[in-house]
């Protein structure tokens, strides 16, 4: 039994070091798609090299063939450490290679380019302004959906349309001024944004700043325990009284950097950590009580926990309150997969 | 000869002469215990989640325009005790600015050079989007794009724009509508591009190939995998529980229905429907409506996993896709086998 325990708990473990690490193995390189990068420009560079091109970029490009056709045969190989260094060593060829070919007047075929001029006249063509727009856009008006805003975005929609055609008809100075309208109205209807917006920021604030009083308490208690002398109980009891006074966001962040200062300057920040971590299990509990399907009785059982370790807070009993965070995030976790 | 082992706690006074004997083979189960170390190393590893928990890019997601200009948009976790929250910018040309945290509530923020301070005001959070002009420079026809990133990120380079250079190596590569879009790594990167005509007439599917593993990954990974599954053989053969016949049991319903459900599906909606949704939001990214043709043909769902699968995005990335499709209420998100089940929506108008 106790080899199998050992085991099992060896398996644990392992299990978890590692999967730390296959996050990574995700990052690790794909080395097939290494060809397929340099082979694609090697073939746009061969295209730029015509009869006149220098003896020089010649020679550099056969050099590039050269690291290329040396890439593949080591990916054949599966010799992945030399095809990362083929592949770094063909791209520095091949940008060396093309610096050479757009800064020499004599030696680029321009008749290789036929779309080129499409992507040449970006200056004049505004489509990336009204693109960058569009995606911007889109993002208040998820916002202002989020807000149960009533903001009228028809107007803007019109423009974007009368933009887009104007585009596609190359009268791009009449797109410039469309979009330039464009501008103006999303100016007008952030303001609007921003106002539905300040009502929810101050109600979050305070929420937050109720938050931080509970917190504070706990903090002015331990504090209490730990025998710290009475000028700095004070000067946190005062902080807390102007946080509790404090009505705006901007004031609350204000008076929370105070109190911070202080935690600081007092080393009284060793908590800090454990209660971010209670914010953090007490959002989750609240949107799971938000949500359809969740049992009562399991959210009663997370509630009552999360009380206990509030309690342990306020008793210093952080070890406590360290192994229950775990068992609740845990629960939380499991509540989260039954629905 | 038996060798004799002298516990120190009982410290007996040996004779002048004598001679102490120390038995060797046994001495690292003496002195180590293996428990010890095991709760040790397990303390360390549920640790390590909360070490990595506050103030850290989660997703990076760069879209470059052709103009030099780019989209950065990145989700990152910051600390709920804190009131605000200290960004900083990839530069200091920063155009259309947006902050949201966790509930998708705009948060303010001020920018300034190139950093933004954000006031999360408790959130754990926060999602920025942003446009940038400093991350591109060109010289005549020859673009160069650097970044100096803090975690793995993608970015989706613009339309007709060839690599000719890069001194990263990038861990995959996916062509989106044309747009070439790599996974590179944390650090300094360089990419260095051209514009040309469309020379890329591959599809997705057969420019995207299944990466080589190397035999290290495998090991990797299957080490462990086959370890756990030995453990579990021998505790179930030790215990002789039933749980197989009881798996076996629940898992031929669930094919089953799931079977069902999808042919049910397939016959209610058809290919044409990906087009009507381009038409319902014409302003929909392109790599969103790949995302949108892939689920119109596979009859009108896919599993988030699969998404994941066919165009080898991290888990935030296509979470993130997936949320902003939801949000354009072109598909619905729900639950199936513990699985994100997505499925394209069959009455568009309800969303305007």
């Amino acid at each position: 039994m106790k080899t199998i325990t050992t085991f099992g708990l060896l398996v644990l473990v392992l299990s978890m070091t590692f999967g730390g690490v296959i996050n990574n193995v995700y990052a690790e390189d794909d080395p097939a798609i290494l060809l397929k990068i340099a082979k694609r420009a090697q073939d746009q560079i061969h295209n730029q090299i015509s009869d006149n091109s220098s003896d020089k970029v010649k020679g550099l490009f056969e050099e590039g063939a050269q690291k290329v056709i040396v890439l593949e045969e080591a990916l054949k190989n599966n010799d992945y450490v030399s095809a990362k260094e083929y592949f770094l060593s063909a791209m520095k060829i091949f940008k060396e290679i093309s610096q050479h070919l757009t800064t020499s007047d004599g030696s680029f075929n321009v008749e290789s380019q036929p779309a080129s001029k499409t992507t040449r006249d970006t200056s004049k063509d505004p489509s990336n302004d009204l693109q960058r727009l569009q995606v911007y856009v889109d993002s208040l008006k998820t916002i202002a959906k989020r807000y149960d805003a009533v903001i009228d975005f028809s107007e803007l929609d019109t423009l974007f349309v009368k933009a887009r055609q104007e585009i596609n008809d190359n009268q791009f100075t009449q797109a410039i001024e469309t979009i330039d309208t464009i501008k103006e109205t999303i100016t007008e209807l952030n303001t609007n944004l921003r106002e539905a917006a300040s009502h929810q920021e101050s109600k979050r604030a305070t929420e937050y700043a109720q938050k931080y009083l509970e917190q504070l308490d706990r903090l002015i208690e331990n504090a209490k325990k730990q025998g710290v002398s009475d000028e700095i109980i004070e000067k946190l009891e005062t902080a807390k009284e102007n946080l509790s006074s404090a009505e705006n966001p901007s004031d609350i962040i204000q008076e929370i950097r105070k109190i911070m200062s202080i935690k600081d300057q007092f080393e009284l920040t060793k908590n800090d950590r454990l209660e971010s971590r209670v914010l953090q299990i007490e959002k989750t509990l609240l949107r799971l009580s938000q949500m359809d399907g969740v049992e009562q009785d399991d959210l009663a059982d997370a509630r009552y926990m999360l009380q206990r370790i509030k309690q342990n807070l306020n008793d210093g009993e952080f070890e406590t309150v360290n192994e229950l965070l775990r068992d609740l995030a845990k629960q939380l976790e499991e509540i989260k997969k039954s629905l | 000869m038996n060798p004799i082992i002298v516990p120190i706690h009982r410290k007996e006074i040996l004779v002048e002469d004598g001679m102490l004997f120390v038995r060797t083979d046994g001495i690292l189960e003496t002195m180590v215990k293996a428990p010890l170390i095991i709760a040790g190393l397990i303390v360390v590893a549920l640790t390590m989640p909360v070490q990595f928990s506050f103030s850290s890019t989660r997703m990076l997601d760069l879209t470059l325009y052709s103009d030099g200009s780019a989209h950065i948009s990145t989700q990152i976790d910051v600390d709920p005790l804190e009131p605000d929250f200290e960004v900083n910018l990839f530069g200091p040309s920063i155009d259309n600015f947006v902050v949201v945290g966790e509930n998708g509530f705009l948060l303010s923020s001020e920018i300034i050079g190139d950093k933004a301070t954000i006031d999360t005001l408790g959130s754990s959070s926060v999602t920025i989007d942003y446009d940038i002009h400093d991350l591109i420079s060109k010289d005549g026809r020859f673009w160069t794009f650097s970044l100096d990133s803090p975690i793995t990120y993608s970015v989706l380079m613009p339309p007709n724009s060839i690599i000719v250079g890069m001194d990263a190596l990038p861990s995959s590569m996916d062509v989106v509508n044309d747009q070439i879009k790599l996974e590179l790594g944390t650090g300094l990167s360089e990419i260095n591009y051209i514009f040309s005509a469309p020379t890329i007439s591959a599809t997705p599917s057969n420019i995207t190939e299944q990466p080589i593993i190397d035999v290290s990954t495998i090991a990797l990974i299957g080490v462990p995998i086959v370890a756990a599954i030995a453990g579990a053989i021998i505790v179930i053969k030790r215990k002789q529980t039933k749980f197989l016949p009881v798996l076996q049991t629940e898992e031929t319903p669930r094919l089953q229905i799931e079977n069902d459900s999808i042919e049910t599906t397939l016959n209610e909606i058809n290919f044409s429907e990906a087009e009507t949704i381009f038409n319902f939001r014409p302003e929909m990214r392109e790599d969103d409506k790949e995302i949108i043709k892939f689920i119109s043909n596979n009859g009108g769902q896919a599993l988030e996993s699969e998404l994941r699968k066919k165009f080898l995005q991290p888990r935030t990335t296509m979470w993130r896709a997936v949320k902003r499709l939801e949000r354009q209420g072109v598909i619905e998100i729900s639950k199936k086998d513990l699985q994100n089940l997505i499925k394209l929506k069959k009455d568009l108008e309800d969303e305007e």
